[in-house]
């Protein structure tokens, strides 16, 4: 699950899950919440894969992995929805994505940043702060 | 942190002693009257200017602007100086949003000319430039384009067709930064900013059509050719997302090589690294690239300006009175810290006679300043870049109606052309800083004196 987090100027989200690779695929539901499609009717559904490797740790995995599908969003001009990890080992991954292309989005993110993010296990559940620059 | 953890300088200036905190290298100062300080402790600005008190090589002292509000990193009004040879540069310090910038241009009509086609030449001005968020613009980069773009700015948009060579001497650093090396531009970035030239973007990036309510100097206000009533056009917007990617890009690269240069930092917006060193090398040179992408973005912006003008008004000539980066570093000198590199993320520069554009929100006003010698004395030459936010999106969202708004913009006689009904509330009105108290500081600290005040008649945004 996700949640939008007051942020003065940019959009703060907190995600929790049971499990790591839920949080990140929830992190991405989260990210297409804030862009969404201006008009979603007619859209052609996409799927792509892309590959994450080689990041320091967890947290920078997490937020390479959602600037890696803001690129595919914003050079293809597609959003997405879900995805499925077929790799995942807390430092690398690859995933398949599965979207929609509609015709403009709503809301322009610039990045997705560093700033506050923080992979913890809290109890039950896997959580994290992520910073959207809008 | 509290109002107790600053000291009163003046009025209008406050320090944070280098003593707050053992990792300090300097102290931190901030430019604001007591009241909107109270204001400013509420979110998280001045620990994030603390943080950027720790940066290897910082000068004299990190600074924040009166219109500062929390950012990731820096914050968004934030100024910092490192040495040109000991010291690091921090994209984070820049912002994404690379060259983020205001241009300001003039027409020759009055608001009495103008009034009767106002509407029609908003809604011909929002035809001519898209947003391009989700689909791109009108203008494909072909071949050797995006290089020279990347290289040349403004310049090369002027070769393209799309202005005059006259428009150059109107923009800061002659739209063109130097040490742009294009080949450090990943291809991610270039794929990301090849169809968004000439598109607005969305957020706070806007259109707008003003008229001079007020001239403050007028000897000021003749050398820059504005008029009581006069009319003139702001643009809002910087390097979409050929910028963007690149800020990811070195950020990315910086957090991985600190290490191996003994770096560590309060904040991962914060990576860093020594300018000398490769990565910092290759940070200056797609940082200037992507400052000349958005100096060409504001030029063919300002020819679909032309365009949609020249339609409704036949030959009225619309022309540049100027052009500022607000996100951007730059090498200076100054008689008390020699060459520096100076980090302005949300800070305008402010050199004495330069012209400093200051944008408010869509229904209050902005101000045309002119930079003053205090700036040189004390903000390595910078001023504030904006009102600043003062309420978060999500409750500009769910306290402001999108129609009660419109009705109220009418009412004060503004058209507003808007993409959609989310993008105008977060941008109303209320959800900014009173403009007038933030450029009176910069006036009375020194930094910057009043030439124009102007207030909006249409706005188009994304």
């Amino acid at each position: 699950m996700y949640e939008l987090v007051h942020h003065i100027a940019d959009v703060r989200l907190r995600v929790a899950a049971p499990a790591l690779e839920e949080l990140f695929r929830d992190s991405v539901r989260g990210m297409y919440a804030v862009m969404r499609g201006a008009s979603e009717r007619d859209s052609q559904p996409v799927q792509r894969t892309i590959e994450v490797d080689e990041s320091p740790d967890t947290t920078a995995l997490l937020v390479d992995f959602l600037n890696e599908v803001l690129n595919r969003a914003q050079i293809g001009h597609e959003l997405f929805t879900d995805v499925l990890f077929t790799r995942f080992d807390g430092t690398s991954l690859t995933a398949t994505l599965s979207g929609i292309a509609p015709a403009s989005f709503e809301e322009d993110v610039k990045a997705v940043t560093y700033h506050e993010a923080d992979v913890r296990r809290e109890g039950e559940a896997w959580t994290t702060m992520l910073v959207f620059d809008l | 942190m509290k109002l107790t953890d600053l000291e009163k300088i003046n009025d209008h200036l406050w320090e944070i002693p280098k003593s707050h905190r053992p990792d300090m290298h300097v102290p931190a100062r901030v430019y604001a009257t007591e009241t909107m300080l109270q204001s400013i402790v509420q979110d998280r600005s001045l620990e994030q200017l603390v943080n950027v008190c720790t940066i290897p090589g910082i000068r004299k002292y990190a600074l924040a602007m009166p219109d500062v509000h929390e950012g990731y990193g820096f914050p968004i009004g934030g100024v910092a100086a490192v040495g040109a040879s000991d010291g690091a540069i921090s994209p984070g310090g820049i912002g994404y949003d690379i060259n983020c910038g205001v241009r300001l241009l003039r027409s020759s009509l009055t608001l009495d000319e103008i009034r009767p086609r106002l509407e029609k030449l908003a809604h011909s001005i929002a035809r001519e430039i898209p947003s391009g968020v989700g689909r791109g613009g009108s203008v494909r980069l072909k071949g050797q384009d995006l290089d020279l773009i990347l290289r040349d700015g403004a310049r090369r948009a002027v070769e393209m067709g799309h202005g005059r060579e006259d428009d150059l001497k109107h923009i800061e650093s002659g739209g063109r930064l130097d040490g742009a090396d294009p080949h450090v531009v990943s291809q991610v970035a270039r794929e990301r900013g090849f169809d968004q030239l000439g598109t607005i973007g969305s957020g706070n990036h806007f259109v707008e059509i003003d008229r001079v309510e007020q001239i403050f100097d007028e000897e000021e206000a003749a050398r820059l050719g504005l008029v009581r009533d006069g009319i003139v056009v702001q643009i809002h917007t910087g390097s979409r997302g050929l910028g963007h990617q690149v800020a990811t890009d070195s950020i990315k690269g910086m957090m991985k090589a600190m290490p191996a240069y003994g770096i560590t930092v309060a904040d991962r917006e914060l990576a860093c690294a020594p300018i000398s060193s490769r990565e910092g090398q290759r940070y200056m040179g797609g940082m200037a690239s992507a400052a000349n992408f958005a100096f060409a973005n504001r030029q063919l912006i300002t020819a679909g300006i032309r365009r949609a003008w020249s339609r409704e008004f036949g030959d009225d000539v619309v022309e540049i009175v100027y052009d500022v980066a607000h996100n951007v570093a730059k090498v200076e000198r100054y008689p008390d810290v020699g060459e520096v590199v100076v980090h302005r993320k949300g800070a305008t520069r402010a050199f004495p006679g330069q012209p400093v554009l200051i944008p408010g929100s869509m229904g209050t006003a902005s101000y045309v300043l002119v930079g003053l010698d205090g700036a040189m004395e004390q903000t390595f030459g910078s001023s504030c870049h904006g009102a600043g936010r003062t309420m978060s999106r999500t409750k500009a969202r769910t306290q402001i109606n999108a129609e009660e708004l419109r009705g109220r913009l009418r009412k004060l006689g503004i058209i507003a052309e808007a993409g959609s009904s989310k993008g105008l509330v977060e941008e109303a009105p209320e959800a900014y800083k009173d403009i007038d108290a933030v450029v009176d500081v910069v006036a009375r600290a020194g930094i910057a004196k009043k030439v124009a005040r102007v207030v909006p008649i249409a706005v188009v945004k994304g």
